[in-house]
């Protein structure tokens, strides 16, 4: 296993750790549950780790009557720990490694406040961090980005949630009235903090989202912003500077989508599966019975090695699945099990033509 | 449309399954023999993975950790293997979580237990000490995080956290020294 293998396998283990300790005095709710199934259900190497981290367990449970693991034992081992600044758990070699910046997600120990965030976090879905560093409340502007293929997960000041898929931008300001996000591009979801005194805004091309305490996620995909509500309601409106009395904004319901293309108002919502168009968030990309040209354009927006269709009429050929959008070799062996379609890899793109 | 034709498009997929639908059975039947002779936990989680992504009712796996222990023990239960689709022969969901880890198969069929305890202490000393210590307490004197937390005076989150990466660091390391 390379070095860059074994990072990903490290950062893969200590998930398993955090969901083994969720699960460990209590089981979890419903919610949790449904979590840590997806994240079962999203890589053979999730379960094989979280085995893993339950044999490390296990096998300490065995060994309880040796005496070095002695309560006065442990206790004396603990107070050898200097009271200076936070040791590193890792091991140096671990930094000597060094891979595509895409995996240097490793925190930094004292990260106090930060005004500028560019990382991949990739792996960090579901760590219950309370540790991330909080905006200060009031007048700092916070930038979060991700790259091509990279997600991120951060809690802000408010204890709010938010989520941003890959090739994305937000920034956050937080005044004492108010919480404006603004997603620049790139789509991201929010799990609202609920304040009666501080509406939370987001602001995306051109339409405005006011939160009334929920989930909800907002794309910008070309000229248009799609917003799709999750949970709870928000209130949809044509951003402030086209606001009219004849442009009064609209309420969005759990699983119902809106899409403002520029300059049109009012948009009509449509019912959509929420669950759905929120997947990226367990790093799975959902398609029932849409084109392959489409499928293809979602898949591009996370792998670096892009699909390309050689065969025009394959573009309207439609299918069906769940992917991981990091599992581009399940991707492939899918393609190659459509009949009539010929699959080409090479190192650079994945080549889609007819048979 | 000409190449509707080609593939038919199901108005409910089962889901990731019709990727495997294809080789299903020869790779089943390779899991499980594999299975029998050495309870690898790389083949144990691919057969696992496999049957997760068959239910087709996400709500079904009342208890994530209690599904992947109870597939694992069966399978590697003789009867089991014989009878794979019954998750039957213990509850394990009626388990806590510590008494459920008493359920996994032993994945390192090379090593026994004593080996596997001498290299664990190995690997416990690359930590630094709270983690260390948070861990061991947990799992060799089965003490609430609540206390661990007083004894080592960190915060319970703090104590979930160092039991967190502890138990992750030991996997790996155990896991490169295999």
């Amino acid at each position: 296993m390379n070095s860059s293998e074994e990072k990903v396998r490290a950062a893969i283990a200590e998930q398993a750790g955090e969901w083994f300790v969720a699960n460990d005095e209590k089981s979890l709710d419903a919610r949790d549950a449904a979590a840590l199934a997806a994240w079962f259900k999203a890589s053979p190497v999730h379960i094989e780790e979280f085995f893993g981290v339950s044999a490390v367990a296990r096998d300490l449970q065995q060994a309880r009557t040796d005496p070095q693991y002695s309560l006065e034992a442990i206790l004396a081992r603990a107070r050898t720990e200097g009271e200076g600044p936070v040791q590193r758990l890792w091991p140096r070699e671990a930094e000597s490694v060094r891979g595509r910046p895409f995996w240097s997600w490793f925190p930094a120990p004292a990260l106090a406040t930060c005004a500028l965030l560019s990382m991949g976090l990739l792996l960090m879905w579901n760590l219950k961090s309370t540790e991330r560093p909080a905006a200060p409340d009031g007048i700092a502007t916070l930038r979060f980005e991700t790259r091509h293929g990279e997600q991120l997960t951060q809690r802000l000041a408010d204890n709010s949630i938010l989520h941003l898929n890959t090739n994305s931008a937000v920034s956050i300001r937080y005044s004492e009235g108010e919480r404006l996000v603004t997603l620049r591009s790139g789509q991201a979801s929010f799990e609202v903090a609920h304040e009666a005194a501080r509406a939370f805004r987001v602001h995306a091309g051109s339409a405005d989202i006011t939160d009334l305490g929920t989930r909800f996620d907002v794309r910008l995909d070309g000229g248009s912003t799609v917003i799709t509500v999750v949970e709870g309601r928000v209130t949809v409106g044509p951003s402030i500077s086209r606001q009219s009395l004849s442009r009064r904004p609209i309420e969005l319901n759990a699983d119902q989508q809106v899409r403002v293309a520029d300059g049109a108002w009012p948009a009509t919502p449509v019912a959509v599966d929420a669950e759905r168009a929120t997947a990226w968030l367990h790093r799975q990309i959902v398609f029932q019975n849409e084109p392959l040209e489409q499928v293809a354009a979602e898949y591009n927006r996370y792998t670096a090695r892009p699909i390309e269709i050689a065969t025009p009429a394959l573009k309207t050929l439609r299918i069906s699945g769940v992917f991981a959008t990091d599992d581009t070799d399940a991707f492939i062996a899918f393609l190659r099990s459509l009949k009539g379609v010929r699959v080409e890899v090479t190192a650079t793109r994945i080549r889609v033509s007819k048979d | 449309m000409a190449c509707t034709t080609m593939t038919a498009a199901e108005p409910k997929p089962s889901l990731v399954g019709r990727l495997f639908a294809k080789h299903r059975a020869a790779l089943q039947s390779f899991f499980l023999r594999r299975v029998r002779t050495k309870a690898d936990a790389a083949d144990l989680a691919q057969e696992v993975y496999l049957r997760m992504l068959r239910i087709r009712d996400p709500g079904a796996i009342r208890n994530p950790v209690s599904y992947l222990y109870t597939v694992a023990h069966n399978l590697v239960k003789e009867n089991a293997v014989l009878d794979r689709r019954q998750a039957s022969g213990v509850d394990i969901d009626e388990m806590s979580a510590q008494e459920q880890l008493g359920t996994l198969p032993t994945f390192d069929c090379d090593l026994d237990a004593t080996q596997r305890a001498a290299r664990l202490r190995v690997v416990l000393r690359q930590l630094r000490p709270k983690c260390r210590a948070a861990v061991e307490l947990r799992f060799t004197h089965d003490l609430p995080y609540r206390e661990i937390a007083l004894h080592l005076g960190v915060s319970p989150q703090m104590a979930k956290k160092y039991v967190a990466q502890a138990l992750g660091h030991c996997r790996r390391r155990m896991a490169r020294m295999g």
